[in-house]
Parts: C-alpha cells; structure tokens; sequence
C-alpha cells in the first residue's frame, strides 16, 4: 500500500467535491464538443448543463474545449 | 512607352460548404485528393495549436519535436476522421467537427509524451501533513473541510475509486495516461471519477461542511 503524502490545496478539495450532474461520458462530451463550443461563441449565455457540468470535472475535455473555442475564434478573427 | 503592371487582385476562394467537403472526401478522383490535402491541413493546424498549448509538458522538447508531434497526430487524426465521416450530422460545421479530433490526437499525444519516463502513482491512502500540525491555522474551517475530506476519501470510497480519485485529483495524472497505466478507458476513468465524487459530496453534505448546492465545495 502506498500513501499520497501531498496536502489538500482549496483547489483541490474544490475538484473533489465538484457536482458533476447530470453525467455525461467523456464520449458523449466529445461527440457534442463542437456544436457546443459554437453555440458559446455565438451565444456566451447559452449553457448545456450536462455538458457544463461534465467539462467542470474532466481537465482533459474542458481543455480540448478551450483548444476548440480558441480555433475558432482565430478563424474568425 | 512604359508598360505597367497592374497588380490583380487575389481572389481568396470561398471555403467548401459541409456538402463540397463529404462528396469530394468520398469522391476517388482528383477531387477527393484535393479534400484530403485540405483535411490534413486543417489538422495539421489543429494539432499543431493543441501541442504548442500544452508545450509546458514537455520542457524537454524542442520546436522540431513539437512539430513532429503534431505532424503524427494530425494523420492519426486524419485516420479518425475519414473512419468517422459518416457520424457527421452537420450540427456543427465539419470544419469544427474535423478539429476537434486533431485536437484530441495531439492532447493525447502530448500527455502520453510527458509522462513516458514518469512512475504513474497509485497511492492507496491519502496522508494529511497538515494533520500533525498543531498550528492555530489546523483547526480553522479550511483545515477541518480538508480532514472531512480526507476522512470521506478513507471511509466512503471502495478501494478502486480512491486509486482513481488519488492518481487523477491529487497527484495530477492526467485522465489518458491513467487509463493506459489501468487497461482502462478516459470514458471508464471518469464515471468512476464521478460516482466518486458523488460519495464524497454526500458524505460531506450529511456532515454539515457543504451544502447541497452544486459547485459550492468550498467555504
């Protein structure tokens, strides 16, 4: 058995405790990522809460979102 | 007599419509070669982009290695992409539907990368330094959230969820990386991750330290 000898940053504990309801798959995150990240461009209030809720508890896909918006936003520019 | 050149303006070619990219992707002659030139650019742009956002993994690597990197996910990409063209719904335009699987390519890419040479912890227990402080600072309300949640990640998760939730939230290893490491899946990886919380976040809730608001896991 091994310990985690690391302490328990705020940021941390936050992303231990984040409320990811309603779930949605890492799949099922990337099949809607891009219809997502454009309806955020043209809209900034627009939401989707599975999807909110999915990207505030997986790095990996809220960073391949923000990879997306800023492709996006540099073909626009 | 002076002859003078007289510039013509350039005219940029309007992009391809979703409809112009599926039928010369799916056409056999040289209008299907000129698509996969333009789809592996456009990957090729993708990856690229995601490689050089992540390029503080990798401290080691130079901008030829950076670009090679991306080059490989862009045709690993590009394989995906032509296996999956027939999911395309049009509820995004393909160009951002082609992106995203370059950008998920050098991501993973990119990650695996860094972690190559590394041990993959996979810690059984989390030990609390603060715990054995004495400090005023230990009994405050952060420090007692902390030791609830160390106490939550002890008793209400199976032995399984706390590997992942250790590897992935406190010693940082990245989703896909842990998945190679287990046999696993990032889609597996993260429903445990999600039950997980689930626990946690009930344990707390039950134990006054939050309330039953999403995201509000922190005083």
């Amino acid at each position: 058995m091994t310990d985690s000898a690391r302490g328990l940053s705020p940021t941390t504990i936050s992303s231990l405790l984040v409320d990811t309801s309603p779930y949605l798959s890492c799949d099922d995150c990337f099949a809607q990522i891009d219809e997502y990240v454009e309806r955020k461009i043209a809209d900034p209030h627009y939401e989707d809460p599975a999807m909110k809720a999915h990207l505030a508890g997986c790095g990996a896909c809220a960073e391949e979102a923000e990879t997306l918006r800023e492709l996006l936003s540099q073909d626009a520019g | 007599m002076t002859t003078v050149n007289r510039a013509i303006p350039a005219v940029t070619p309007a992009p391809p419509s979703d409809d112009t990219w599926l039928a010369d992707l799916t056409d056999d002659g040289p209008a299907g070669q000129q698509a996969l030139l333009r789809l592996r650019e456009l990957l090729v742009r993708a990856s690229r982009h995601q490689v050089w956002r992540l390029r503080d993994l990798l401290p080691g690597a130079g901008a030829g290695d950076l670009e090679d990197m991306a080059q490989q996910a862009a045709n690993d990409a590009l394989v995906a992409v032509l296996r999956q063209l027939g999911t395309f719904e049009g509820r995004s335009r393909f160009t951002t539907w082609a992106y995203k699987f370059g950008v998920l390519h050098a991501g993973v890419a990119v990650r695996r990368e860094a972690w190559r040479h590394r041990e993959v912890p996979l810690p059984d227990t989390l030990a609390l330094v603060a715990d054995r402080s004495p400090a005023p600072e230990a009994h405050s309300e952060a420090a007692q959230l902390a030791r609830a949640v160390q106490a939550a990640i002890a008793g209400e998760l199976t032995p399984h969820q706390r590997r992942v939730v250790l590897a992935l939230l406190v010693e940082d290893v990245p989703i896909d990386v842990l998945a190679d490491r287990l046999g696993s899946t990032r889609n597996a990886l993260y429903k445990t991750l999600h039950d997980a919380r689930r626990r946690l976040r009930a344990a707390l809730i039950d134990g006054g330290y939050i309330d039953a608001r999403p995201n509000r896991s922190t005083p």
